[in-house]
């Protein structure tokens, strides 16, 4: 039977993370997967990571994914692959099966990073070819280049259904509708709003009442729902698509914890049945931990940050870092993990209707409705008088109207015009008194794409609006298109006249166009004009 | 065009050597050591397997295998989860029916 001072279950964020940690103290480490290739879910997310810099902010998922797998082979961690622990039993012995093989091993300490399985709801017809969970869509497109289907419906508006809903499109596929039983769009409206103005429609408080088709998916039907979420006759819809996604939660895997004997809690603040862990994941059996959406749902940043703590944690508990070190290392990351507990989206608030801004402005209904800002919410959050740029010339509009935890803009601006503060949460601010170059950095950093460069002395009655465009095929410059408005509502034409990339830009194509003025302040999206003949 | 030939932020996908393999007795094409669901789907297969008693269709559901809805009899062995089994050059799928092979007519 093979030893190890550590064995980790899972190599995704948390797992990976964990192993790195302890295998840096000198912990000789394990890490267990069931799946061929390590990293969990991260390579499936294209998308940057909200945060701040030591959350590893407006990087992409994927590659965050990268660094973590080159940080632990040279950590020494050992990563078993197609490697699925079927048990753990007393005395920290595991049993895993490779291939036909079941094999026993031993360890010291485990850290348990088993993360989550998707949820899913019936409905009649839920068992057709075509209805699938929103992970295989991300599975399908992101990881094997492959369109999950032509037409999509999309229910749940919760961050994964937002997120997926995009790169959806971004794939090539057209997205019919967002549907959420809930009346308010429960994931970052910095999310529902770059779907919005590529003209998804939200409907908020319906469901799916059937799939339909015989063999497969060829269309679904929804329905509004009353305040106990049934059904109301007569507000049926139909929508012709080939697939349904389901974006309706997660639930933590933690059945190997369960089968350890680790004392158990059924919390739906944490999303279902979940250990009883200390500070850093350590549970009710000694030098048995666990990290990541196995110990309560959130996200990979939180994730690789308790992955840490834990890490330490077991190194700690073997003797490999003194308690002094621990205690100073623990302290930074529980600082950097507080920070993301922080906000409207804190686990803390779920559930809880939110009036008011940190700064005692009214949130956006319509944001929560529809998926974004109306003329009403932009007169409170962006052309107040302290946030309008009196200087003539190019200046940034920044639609982030949540408090949630997120800087990069505040560090992308060099002139000092983004300002979020200490709390990370704040809403960031314009700083009049600094001069913008119209440089396009904190378009590209905003994970939320939720910033643009306006400039309504462009040319004598018209504005150039630069905004973040992550579609194919690139606009080029001098083409014609048509500006969309935040609803995706068809404006008039627009002219192409300026297209970045950079590196910096790290993917995210800075698109300028010409507008009439009297759009500078509604017109914030780009449609192609073959695109628009399309459809 | 199911496959996506150009992706704005992860350019253009890797891909294995093309090969062919058998689906019901019909000759298809994929990319060696992809998931044999993504050949299918590629090839628009949507039906990987009718159930036992109510003999539904079923096909990919999680694409990660866990939900096991996409099991077929891949080169004579029933209950092959295809979203995670790499394919191989001249596999024979079969549609699951229950846990036998769909009859198909020629």
């Amino acid at each position: 039977m093979k030893r190890y001072d550590l064995i980790v279950v899972g190599a995704g964020p948390a797992g990976l993370s964990a192993a790195i940690e302890a295998a840096r103290c000198g912990m000789r480490v394990a890490v267990f997967d069931e799946n061929a290739k390590p990293g969990g879910q991260l390579f499936k997310q294209i998308h940057k990571f909200f945060g701040s810099k030591e959350h590893q902010a407006k990087i992409r998922g994927y590659k965050i994914g990268e660094t973590l797998l080159a940080e632990a082979a040279e950590a020494g961690v050992e990563v078993f692959l197609n490697a699925t622990v079927a048990g753990i039993y007393l005395d920290k012995e595991l049993l895993v099966q490779r291939g036909e093989v079941m094999e026993h091993f031993k360890a010291d300490t485990i850290i348990i990073a088993t993360g989550a399985a998707e949820n899913m709801v019936t409905f009649e017809g839920w068992t057709l070819p075509g209805v699938i969970g929103a992970g295989a869509a991300q599975t399908m497109m992101n990881l094997y280049g492959i369109k999950p289907g032509q037409k999509v419906l999309m229910l749940g508006s919760g961050n994964v259904g937002l997120v997926v809903s995009f790169q959806l499109m971004q794939a090539g596929c057209e997205v019919v509708a967002l549907v959420d039983a809930a009346p308010r769009v429960g994931g970052y409206g910095v999310h529902a709003a770059k779907i919005a103005r590529c003209g998804v429609p939200f409907y908020l408080a319906h469901t799916i009442t059937k799939a339909e088709g015989s063999n497969c998916v060829t269309g679904v039907e929804i329905a509004q729902v009353d305040d106990d979420f049934a059904p109301i006759p007569g507000t049926e819809k139909h929508f012709d698509v080939d697939t349904i996604c389901l974006a309706v939660g997660l639930s933590p895997m933690s059945q190997l914890l369960k089968m350890a004997g680790c004392n158990m809690v059924d919390d739906p603040r944490r999303g279902g049945q979940v250990p009883q862990v200390d500070e850093n994941g350590e549970t009710s059996i000694p030098g048995l931990f666990a990290a990541g959406d196995v110990s309560g749902i959130e996200e990979a940043s939180s994730a690789m940050i308790q992955g840490r703590m834990s890490g330490l944690a077991a190194a700690a508990y073997l003797g490999f870092l003194s308690e002094q070190d621990k205690d100073n290392r623990l302290a930074d990351l529980e600082i950097a993990l507080d920070s993301l507990h922080q906000g409207m989206f804190a686990p803390g608030s779920k559930g809880k209707t939110i009036a008011k801004t940190d700064e005692g402005i009214a949130v956006s209904q319509s944001l929560l409705k529809k998926g974004y800002l109306d003329d009403a919410d932009l007169e409170r959050f962006i052309n107040r008088s302290d946030q309008t740029d009196k200087k003539s010339g190019i200046h940034p509009v920044i639609e982030c109207t949540q408090n949630i935890p997120c800087n990069p803009c505040q560090d992308a601006c060099t002139r000092g015009c983004i300002k979020v503060g200490k709390t990370i949460t704040a809403l960031p601010r314009i700083d009049a008194a600094n001069s913008c170059t119209g440089c396009g950095m904190c378009i590209a950093s905003c994970s939320g794409q939720a910033i643009f460069l306006v400039d309504e002395d462009y040319a004598p009655g018209y504005a150039s609006i630069t905004l973040p465009y992550e579609f194919l095929p690139r606009p080029q410059k001098g083409e014609l298109g048509i500006a969309l408005s935040r609803s995706g509502r068809p404006l008039g034409y627009a002219e192409i006249i300026d297209v970045r990339s950079a590196k910096a830009y790290d993917q995210t194509t800075l698109v300028t166009i010409k507008v009439p003025v009297e759009q500078a302040m509604t017109a914030r999206f780009y449609q192609p004009e073959t695109n628009a003949a399309g459809q | 065009m199911t496959r996506i030939s150009e992706h704005p932020i992860l350019g253009e996908t890797e891909k294995g050597r093309r090969v062919t393999f058998f689906m019901d007795g019909k000759t298809i094409e994929g990319y060696a050591g992809e998931p044999i669901a993504v050949a299918l789907k590629a090839a628009g297969v949507m039906v990987h397997r009718y159930t036992q008693k109510a003999h539904e269709p079923r096909g990919i559901f999680c694409a990660i295998g866990r939900c096991t809805d996409c099991v077929m009899i891949v080169d004579g062995v029933p209950n092959i989860r295809t979203c995670i089994t790499p394919l191989v050059e001249g596999m024979k799928i079969q549609t699951q029916d229950g846990v036998s092979g769909l009859e198909v007519s020629e």
